[in-house]
């Protein structure tokens, strides 16, 4: 039994932690434990796609676990070396499923910064209003899921609802439900169909409803509570050192978000505000999913305000799009952190390379240092909280 | 040019906006724009060589400052390059010197590169470079970083004891490029499985080889 | 005994079977069928789709089995473990790294077994057809029942998709082979 505590010590289990498990463990002479080997997935309905952990527990507590990556490592750096900057967008939508929009503009920003493009006025404000809508459908669904894998499975089925209305919207304005291709270099695709905006307006009242039933209904729950709260806990330092961002970074109470920190578009036009948290835990992560898609409300209700009646949406832009010689990275706010495109060209008009800042990929990294001395019921609520997407880590 | 400079720039610009326009010029205020810029291999700005962009300069000048404190600190042989990448300052520093040069740049009072952003290799003809965009989440730097390798072998030291959260980039692109980070704690392939074959990323990689 | 119910019932004339006995079949409320056609009925109603998102598809299959489409209307229910499920619906990319795991849990299902490839990642390879890591079709992998094309397709498609394994079954039970719906 000594070698447990030796075991837990060494891997960094907190003081306190290391009374509560040394309890458990050796009050019972008759007890006797081991440690072993637990996988989970990479076919495991909890971990939101083809995400492999390795466990290692003793009775209850995890002692250790290791991620295993890359079951749907597809690629994709290398297929855009060949491919012409407009054929990647749709490479884009596929990477963050949840988010494509906010994938494509991400794309489409980078390679504007590089050739300096000028967009036109309504086209921008399009696409604030479809990213700050597909903000609130990627969030939904994380809320939906994360319950389901908690055990609730009502809020799944509610969430479905809105989300279903937004894609809805989306397959009137681009003809897709979930991998849009919408944006284009200097612009979008499409004009909003007549009676789109309206449509818009109308949901926002309804979904500003809905965000108060959930509240209503999740946040007090005291199961709830107990699975979230206190769980899965860090602070700002470990944040900033292990690159985290996003509702990853907020959560800790650091206000970053790149929407205000190095604006883009024109999301300077906007009044909105940056929710932080203040623990750090699970719960505070769920929170901010329900207060960004608040303020990502205020923010499509300003912008339909705004928006110019009528004008071009898509800016004059070559046939062929050929970035000057150079390297370039910008990143945008996605929906679940910093997403960013790193493009280096050689003046052609394929990128010579082409890397993607993945926030799943880099958000995930921190979970072996959270599950460690954790329960192992814990290690869902915790997987779950730091909201991955798979087709995003493997790219 | 970006739309949200160019309106923060010709319109009157609100207090929020025009500080992180500042930001993202990286720290163009401070500096002052006065230090000469040195006519190096500055990569990007083909396009507006004409007249040039003040971002550009700055970007530049924040460079040469950059280069100084790492000179200073390492010596000459330290800095290799200085320039932009686009409207990013870019330092060049020599292999043996980039974890050092990173985590003295990460804890330097005056600049505080506290937060990795991204790290990407890329595969020239010659050598294989390796890219890290570093910020202060404090004093608002924003700075590109680079090294180079030779491509056979290709090695460069770890940063993960600076930037933990490096760990796995630096396992991806030695998965996909085959740069051996040397001192990393766990350095095995992260995308493909163990046993695959060659590196994709490289431009030479073949699928059926 | 009231026969009320069975002389409501459609007038089912079996072949093989002479008039007088086919009054008493009817007269007793009994339907024949062979036994293959009953399981196959049953079966066909009560699809159990393992729950096996692997990219962007599983989203739809997840939208598609929610409030609104709502795949339990047709009995189908997911499942999270290979062997309480008979379907597999392959929702997204094959890499080569999932390969062998994707057959491991083909295997682990009890007969009989269907297979599902949604969209066209599962088809062919889809949009990474050219990529160095990803398998071109599910079905260099394990059999495939139907194809569904679209990327993602959309829920009225996949449950297009279901219909017709639905009708699959049900045919192949009468001992005809099914090429094509």
């Amino acid at each position: 039994m000594a070698q447990t505590e030796e075991t837990l010590e060494r891997l960094g289990v907190p003081a306190d932690k290391l009374e509560h498990h040394r309890l458990r463990l050796d009050d019972d002479p008759d007890v006797r434990t081991e440690e072993m080997l637990l996988n989970v997935g990479p076919q495991h309905p909890s971990t939101h796609g083809v995400f492999r952990l390795l466990v290692k527990i003793r009775g209850e507590t995890i002692l250790d676990a290791e991620p295993v990556i890359g079951y749907l490592h597809r690629g994709t750096e290398k297929l855009a070396e060949d491919l012409q900057y407009t054929q990647i967008i749709p490479y884009t939508d596929r990477l963050d499923y949840l988010a494509a929009m906010l994938n494509n503009y991400a794309l489409c920003h980078t390679v504007e910064e590089a050739l300096g493009l000028e967009i036109p006025e309504r086209a921008e404000y399009l696409r604030v209003i479809v990213m700050e809508l597909q903000r609130i459908a990627s969030h939904l669904l994380f809320i939906g899921t994360y319950l389901l894998d908690l055990g609730a499975m009502s809020p799944f089925l509610y969430v479905f609802q809105e989300r279903e209305r937004i894609v809805q919207m989306f397959n009137k304005i681009c003809g897709a439900r979930l991998t849009y291709n919408y944006m284009r270099i200097g612009g979008v695709k499409w004009d909003a169909p007549p009676g789109w905006l309206d449509e818009v307006r109308a949901f926002v009242p309804f979904m500003k409803e809905r965000i108060k039933m959930y509240d209503d209904l999740i946040t007090g729950n005291e199961i709830f509570l107990n699975r979230t709260r206190g769980i899965g806990q860090y602070d700002t330092e470990t944040a900033l050192k292990y690159g985290l961002s996003g509702i990853n970074l907020r959560c800790t109470g650091f206000a970053w978000d790149l929407r205000r920190k190095k604006p883009y578009s024109i999301y300077d036009r906007f009044e909105f505000d940056i929710p932080v948290g203040t623990r750090g835990d699970c719960f505070d992560r769920y929170y901010l999913h329900l207060l960004e898609m608040q303020q990502s409300l205020r923010i499509v209700e300003q912008a339909l305000d705004q928006i110019p009646d009528s004008g071009p949406v898509l800016g004059k832009v070559p046939k062929l799009i050929r970035v000057p010689k150079g390297e370039y990275y910008s990143g945008i706010e996605g929906a679940r952190g910093e997403l960013g495109f790193y493009i280096v060209s050689d003046g052609k008009d394929k990128p010579y390379r082409l890397k993607i800042r993945k926030p799943s990929f880099v958000n995930l990294q921190l979970l072996p240092e959270l599950l460690r001395g954790q329960n192992i019921a814990n290690l869902i609520a915790i997987l779950g909280a730091v909201d991955i997407v798979l087709g995003e880590v493997d790219a | 040019m970006s739309e949200e400079e160019r309106k923060a720039e010709t319109t009157a610009p609100q207090a929020p906006s025009a500080a992180s326009a500042a930001n993202r010029a990286a720290g163009a205020g401070e500096s002052g724009a006065k230090a000469e810029a040195k006519p190096a291999a500055a990569k990007a700005q083909a396009a507006k060589a004409a007249p040039p962009d003040p971002r550009v300069e700055a970007a530049k000048a924040v460079a040469e400052q950059i280069k100084q404190v790492l000179v200073r600190e390492f010596g000459e042989a330290a800095v290799e390059e200085t320039g932009v990448a686009h409207r990013t300052p870019m330092v060049r520093v020599r292999k043996q010197d980039w974890p050092k040069a990173v985590e003295f740049l990460r804890t330097h009072p005056d600049w505080k590169l506290n937060y990795a952003e991204c790290m990407a290799g890329t595969d020239y003809p010659d050598y294989i470079e390796i890219v890290l965009y570093v910020q202060s989440t404090e004093l608002g730097h924003f700075v590109c970083l680079k090294t180079r390798t030779d491509r056979d072998p290709a090695e460069v030291p770890s940063l993960v004891a600076s930037h933990p959260g490096l760990n796995w980039e630096e396992r991806e692109i030695y998965d996909l490029l085959g740069v051996r980070f040397t001192g990393h704690p766990d350095l095995r392939r992260i995308m493909m499985w163990e046993g695959f074959k060659g590196h994709p990323l490289r431009k030479d990689y073949r699928e059926w080889d | 005994m009231d026969l009320s119910r069975a002389r409501q019932l459609p007038v089912i004339e079996y072949e093989g079977f002479t008039p007088e006995e086919n009054a008493e079949l009817r007269k007793a409320g009994l339907v024949l069928a062979p036994l293959e056609e009953l399981k196959a009925w049953a079966r066909s109603n009560s699809l159990w789709p393992l729950t096996f998102g692997l990219a962007c598809c599983a989203i739809e299959m997840m939208a598609t089995g929610a409030s609104h489409y709502d795949l339990d209307r047709f009995g189908i229910i997911f499942r999270a473990s290979p062997r309480q499920a008979d379907v597999m619906i392959v929702a997204g990319t094959v890499t080569k790294k999932m390969g062998p795991l994707l057959r491991r849990l083909y295997e682990q299902m009890a007969e009989p077994k269907w297979v599902i490839a949604m969209g066209v990642c599962a088809t062919a390879g889809g949009p990474y057809v050219r990529s160095y890591s990803v398998v071109k079709g599910v079905d260099q992998i394990v059999p495939v029942d139907v194809y569904i094309p679209g990327c993602p397709p959309s829920p009225p498609a996949l449950i297009y998709g279901l219909n017709l394994l639905q009708q699959k079954i049900r045919r192949e039970a009468r001992g005809r082979r099914v090429m094509e719906a």
